[in-house]
């Protein structure tokens, strides 16, 4: 075969055209998560040329000899649990106010999304000034309505620092969580809504009978998404607390990343990455699953 | 809602309440911006002797000029702009590419690539940070924008192949054939009829990869360790560490940080919500 048939052949064509996608990205998104599972099987300071085996010792070690990742554990259970829940469901009742045809309702939903489209760490930041004990915004307006004794060291207090987070994580990705059920209300037939409510069908009865199963592939959605953003929270909380006070709001990414690029213990450090792979793939696996059979379910 | 449009003339009172409590929690969803945006333009005095809320009653720009210069802003604004301006467009030429591969030509395992790609869409880099800092110490890219440009562009691929890949295969397969009689090769055909087919789409995924790329931190701050190759939102991180006690300063450096971003979201804000539906939503 010459070169230009060779060239002509779709298939060749074909290889030709996914190669560079394909390349970049085996090598910088596949090869580190392999290289990250080895890693965690490993002993290595990151700078010596050997690489030592070690069996299970990192697991071990992290399991049963670190306190810390016990807390990042619990913590990060905490906070997924906290926004699966939260920003969903306020995303979704912003949606449903917003679908209604409400003077001002671009401007509304634009507020709304502003939020995402802001650097996590620049939140982070924004958010760290706000509960400035002494001249952030939520102490000056506890001292406006007389409260000042209700103030607390919102990033200081071992008790309130992950909520604290948390609430600027609210503030942040209720707009996404709110533009997915927008568009998935789209999808509701509203011939079906006119139907019930001549029926007689109230407003709940409407919801619940009508629009909340036509919302149910966007709801599973949203929750995936939302489970999956939370357990890789990291900009955030590096930037908010860096884990602080006392290890309060260490979460698993965050120690991941302290162990390696901090305390320079790999193994460790990959270790705790493997855990929380494992984790996101508990959720992803199944999802991508459930994905297919809707779509092969809609052929 | 029947005719949503008659209820609101007649005064609906579950309307009227909806309405006013969405404005109400839509104006606390923006004191945070106002609140940052005052004391960016307050005087050091003035933050500390009047209330968060109050207008500032002198505008300080000095506060922007000394948080530029401080905070070394021309330096990290223009490594941004360089990062993003060769990763957005690149990445999404070589994803609309693979797209193209994977949803017209028949390879024998268009399905297994399909899932293999779209399995890193769902990973969380964040956990692969130490053996990307290996990888990319091993090739000497440490501190290089080739070394941040090629991570970005590998976790940037997942998504926008799945979008453009549901969007071209939606295009009937008889139209490539057709082509392909007629002597195209798929890189004409991709280029002359798919790429400005999907120009809306390309958009959006274009103004969504710009905003995404321009806020990256995590990344960043593990490849690029020389101050003079950060990015914004590492001058940023920095700027609070070092000068967190110069209010004014700080808030007028997170305003420069977010304004780009925040620009591009309001010029472009259409597409920002079909960029992010059109693959989540459909399934």
């Amino acid at each position: 075969m010459t070169l230009i048939s060779r060239f002509r052949s779709p298939r060749t064509q074909g290889i030709l055209l996914l190669t560079p996608a394909l390349g970049v990205y085996a090598m910088f998104a596949i090869w580190p998560m392999i290289d990250v599972l080895i890693l965690s099987f490993q002993d290595w300071n990151g700078i010596t040329e050997n690489r030592e085996w070690v069996g299970l010792r990192n697991y071990y070690h992290i399991l049963y000899n670190d306190p810390v990742f016990w807390v990042a554990f619990k913590n990060t259970f905490i906070w997924t649990v906290l926004s699966v829940v939260i920003p969903p469901l306020l995303g979704l009742g912003l949606a449903l106010g917003l679908n209604q045809k409400l003077i001002l309702r671009a401007p509304l939903r634009a507020i709304y999304y502003l939020p995402v489209i802001i650097a996590p760490i620049a939140v982070a930041t924004m958010w760290r000034w706000m509960y400035d004990p002494f001249f952030g915004l939520f102490a000056q307006l506890l001292a406006d309505l007389g409260l000042s004794s209700w103030a607390v060291d919102w990033l200081g207090d071992r008790d309130v620092a992950l909520y604290s987070i948390f609430v600027a994580y609210v503030w942040q990705n209720v707009g996404f969580s709110m533009v997915l059920f927008l568009a998935g209300l789209q999808s509701v037939d509203s011939s079906l809504i006119d139907a019930a409510h001549i029926d007689g069908a109230n407003r709940r009865q409407v919801f619940k009978n009508v629009t909340l199963p036509a919302l149910r592939p966007t709801i599973t959605i949203v929750l995936v998404l939302s489970t999956i953003s939370s357990l890789k929270a990291f900009d955030i909380i590096y930037g908010m607390t860096g884990g602080g006070p006392a290890q309060s709001t260490q979460m698993l990414a965050l120690w991941a990343f302290t162990q390696s690029m901090e305390i320079f213990d790999y193994g460790r450090g990959s270790a705790v990455s493997v855990v929380l792979l494992l984790l996101t793939l508990a959720v992803v696996i199944p999802y991508m699953r459930w994905s297919q059979k809707q779509e092969s379910d809609a052929q | 809602m029947i005719a949503p449009a008659l209820n609101m003339k007649r005064r609906d009172p579950v309307l009227i309440g909806l309405w006013i409590s969405l404005a109400l929690v839509a104006l606390v969803w923006l004191t945070p911006v106002v609140f940052i945006t005052f004391t960016a333009l307050k005087s050091e005095a003035e933050i500390f002797s009047t209330a968060a809320f109050s207008v500032p009653s002198a505008i300080e720009w000095s506060n922007f000029g000394v948080a530029w210069i401080k905070g070394n802003f021309s330096q990290t604004f223009f490594n941004s702009t360089v990062i993003t301006l060769v990763k957005v467009p690149l990445g999404l030429l070589i994803s609309a590419m693979a797209a193209y591969a994977l949803a017209q030509i028949k390879l024998g395992w268009n399905k297994a690539l399909l899932l293999f790609v779209l399995f890193g869409a769902m990973l969380p880099f964040q956990v692969m940070l130490a053996p990307l800092f290996n990888l990319v110490n091993s090739l000497d890219l440490i501190d290089t924008y080739p070394g941040v440009i090629l991570p970005y562009l590998a976790f940037g691929v997942p998504y926008q192949v799945f979008i453009l890949h549901s969007f071209f295969r939606a295009v009937p397969k008889e139209l490539t054939e057709a082509a392909l009689i007629d002597g195209a090769t798929h890189f004409t055909i991709f280029r002359r009829i798919f790429l400005p087919v999907s120009l809306p789409v390309l958009a959006a995924l274009l103004i969504l990869d710009f905003v995404s790329t321009w806020n990256e931190f995590a990344m960043a701050l593990v490849l690029l360790q020389d101050k003079n190759m950060w990015t914004l939102p590492l001058g940023l991180m920095s700027f609070q560490g070092q000068f967190s006690s110069n209010y004014g300063e700080l808030n007028a450096a997170i305003v420069m940080t977010v304004l780009p971003a925040t620009l591009v979201y309001l010029i472009f804000q259409r597409y920002f919500v079909s960029g992010l539906t059109s693959g989540a939503v459909k399934g």
